[in-house]
């Protein structure tokens, strides 16, 4: 039978939970169907009690119930109901050492046990990618009581948390082989000049670096803005589209590094769709759901990561763009990359629309 | 730091070597190998030791047997030394060896297989549908999981022999034999069985047919528990009652030592002579697993301790419907049973049930 799960989202004020119950289970607990309304807000009032180590209870409030499918290992497909909780301690005393007074199910159904992990916990760099377990409330048999479940969390900082954040930051350039491909794809005829409307020979270092850092500030600031606009939640796309327009923007590049169609533009090319980038760096941040000090330096901290790591990117590939441009068998490569990245931008793009 | 630029310069060559953009952890898949599902006992290469004085010399010398068969890294798996963190190393799940000590059926060559299961059937009860018999019809049932689900975590190949201690006439050891549905755990002592517990029978589905032949393990043990609550009269059914709910077991694996300490529902000695036969009945479906001299020794100290033991049950008493639950719990017998909804099959109940024994689990070598 599927377990109840509690993630926490430790919060600066407060604990986040999202109470994940198995239908069957909480049916089984509750004798009747289950209607997502005020009987199942009270029930979960009354059986979600988390009080500070001194006994001084905190505050509980359901912010949203909804019904999803679920699985978990060797229990087929079921439905769970999932609850969204605020929890905070009265007189803000500590969010992260709190004793956690909980038997939804457990008190009606003896069998049934409830899996809690902390989920968030920004400030020592833990922004949800990985659950790490607290511990497991259930009936202890031989006493035939539950007992609550301590939450005692290390101390973290700010500065812990802004040193996560670029390392997300710069993980998120190294692992999203798609915002890569575009700038590298960019820069593949950098060097090079035009001559009626093809690429012709090279065009000397000091233009070769010019267009180079042309290319990369502008995407950095196009990305920049809509990173800031996003993860402020001031401008917010759907994912799926902004997915399609980084797949079409790197298309864009490749067919530009066969033939110049936008000679000399480069940069503006490369800030409009440094936008578009933003906009899919501002989701991860986005979603954390962050207070306004904490948002903000989540987003320097991210941005930070992001240059570094496209820093050391360029850094690596430019001497090798500068020297293979100067003779004449760099046209295949500056080809076959961006064939490659052609057929590569149009996988995605079909893949994600 | 270090991993940051390896997965960099990984992205470079992907400028031109442009394989999947994001692919899915590929998960290893356990190969299950289809042993037909009637097994008589052992091939002819392996020794029968018929000769052995009784079950303990008997399972020792085909463990022996079966240590011959192996290469030496086969040993080093099969064998575990005597301690608790190994010997309640055991689950119900499908979670194959994640969860499990020993050696993987699958991974067997046949001569090595057969002796495997002859020591398995040395040391099972011979009745029909219960001991050995059940064994190989839990197992052929994740056959029959396997190729309804399509999922390979079920399968006859992923049951797993160990042995905690090393088999020997003289000290102590453990044979665990089990998989998903089903946990063996049999404690021997200076060469006898001191412990025949704990012990898990699930079925799903709880009933099938194959090649004309209806398969139901586990029914015995729904009939006997289902004979023993209705001899109950409508007031012995109302004290017989848990208020609480169960849609498992309370003490399945590392749930060891966890009885509880007042026992609840109806004292057996407040029932008909009649009634407590029923009692009594109703354990032989768990107790009649082990080899038959033990079996006997444990049924004589469950009688005798009747009158000290209680029956409770939770959901219908007709068992038969999701979180149907009955539990008897003695000085020293403790069985749990309960229906559950399909895992793969969910239009149809499937069972659970653990048998202990307060003192003796694990032959009483650990304290929890």
């Amino acid at each position: 039978m599927p377990n109840s799960v509690i993630l926490l989202d430790i919060k600066s004020k407060g604990v986040a939970a999202e109470v994940q119950l198995p239908l069957s289970e909480l049916e089984l607990a509750l004798g009747h169907k289950v209607e997502l309304g005020p009987a199942l807000r009270a029930y979960l009032l009354a059986h979600v009690r988390p009080q500070s180590l001194e006994g001084q209870p905190w505050t509980v409030q359901v912010k949203d119930l909804h019904i999803k499918p679920a699985e978990q290992t060797a229990t087929g497909p079921y439905n769970e109901v999932t609850a969204t909780l605020w929890m905070e301690p009265v007189n803000g005393t500590a969010v992260r050492n709190f004793s956690l007074h909980y038997d939804a199910i457990i008190a009606e159904v003896s069998s049934h046990k409830a899996l809690v992990s902390v989920r968030q916990d920004w400030e020592r760099g833990k922004y949800g990618e990985h659950t790490s377990e607290v511990g497991v409330i259930k009936l202890d048999v031989k006493s035939g009581t539950i007992e609550p479940l301590i939450v005692s969390q290390e101390q973290g900082s700010l500065w812990k948390g802004f040193q996560s954040m670029v390392s997300l930051g710069m993980q998120h350039i190294a692992e999203g082989t798609d915002h890569l491909l575009f700038l590298l794809v960019l820069l593949l005829p950098a060097p090079l000049l035009v001559r009626q409307q093809r690429w012709d020979g090279y065009g000397g270092t000091k233009y070769s670096l010019r267009r180079l850092l042309q290319i990369v500030t502008a995407f950095t600031i196009g990305h920049s803005i809509t990173l800031l606009a996003g993860a402020l939640g001031w401008l917010r796309l759907p994912s799926q589209p902004v997915e399609v327009l980084i797949a079409v923007s790197i298309l864009v590049s490749a067919v530009h590094a066969l033939r110049p169609i936008f000679p000399g533009r480069e940069a503006l090319v490369a800030a409009g769709f440094g936008l578009i980038h933003g906009l899919a760096f501002a989701s991860t941040l986005a979603n954390l759901q962050l207070d306004a000090t904490r948002m903000g330096l989540s987003i320097l901290g991210f941005n930070v990561g992001i240059e570094l790591m496209q820093l050391i990117v360029i850094l690596f590939v430019m001497p090798w763009l500068i020297w293979l441009s100067r003779i004449p068998a760099y046209k295949y490569v500056r080809v076959a990359g961006a064939v490659l990245a052609g057929i590569a931008a149009t996988v995605w793009i079909t893949e994600r629309i | 730091m270090r991993t940051i630029y390896f997965s960099l310069l990984a992205i470079i060559p992907a400028m031109l070597i442009l394989s999947c953009s994001k692919k899915d952890a590929t998960t290893t898949s356990t190969t299950t190998d289809t042993t037909t599902t009637t097994d008589t006992t052992t091939s002819t290469a392996t020794s029968d030791c018929s000769s052995a004085a009784n079950t303990t010399a008997k399972v020792v010398c085909l463990a022996e047997a079966f240590e011959a068969t192996l290469t030496s890294t086969q040993l080093s798996s099969l064998i575990t030394t005597y301690s608790s963190t190994y010997a309640i190393k055991w689950s119900n799940l499908p979670c194959g060896s994640s969860c499990r000590n020993g050696l993987q059926y699958s991974s067997l060559s046949s001569t090595q297989l057969a002796a495997a299961k002859a020591i398995v059937v040395a040391a099972s009860g011979t009745a029909a549908n219960e001991g050995y018999d059940e064994i190989t019809q839990i197992i052929a049932a994740d056959d029959v999981l396997n190729t309804t689900s399509g999922s390979s975590s079920y399968g006859s190949g992923i049951y797993f022999i160990a042995f905690v201690g090393t088999p020997s006439t003289t000290g102590t050891w453990q044979l665990q034999f089990g998989g998903h549905h089903l946990a063996v755990n049999i404690t021997f002592s200076g060469g006898a069985v001191t412990g025949a517990t704990p012990r898990f029978e699930g079925i799903e589905p709880k009933s099938w047919t194959s090649s004309g032949t209806t398969y139901a393990p586990l029914a015995q043990e729904q009939a006997a528990m289902l004979a023993m609550l209705s001899s109950l009269s409508t007031s012995e059914l109302a004290s017989a009652k848990l208020t609480a709910k169960f849609s498992d077991v309370l003490l399945g694996p590392n749930e060891d030592g966890q009885f509880p300490s007042t026992k609840s529902g109806i004292a057996v000695s407040s029932l008909t002579s009649a009634q407590q036969a029923l009692v009594l009945a109703a354990m032989k479906p768990w107790v009649n697993d082990a080899d038959s001299a033990t079996a006997a020794a444990l049924l004589t100290i469950y009688s005798n301790e009747l009158s000290s033991t209680y029956i409770a049950y939770s959901g219908n008493a007709t068992l038969d419907t999701n979180a149907d639950y009955v539990r008897i719990d003695g000085p020293s017998v403790w069985i749990e049973f309960v229906c559950q909804t399909g895992v793969v099959y969910p239009s149809q109940i499937h069972y659970h049930s653990v048998y202990r024994d307060h003192t003796r689990d694990y032959g009483n070598s650990f304290t929890f």
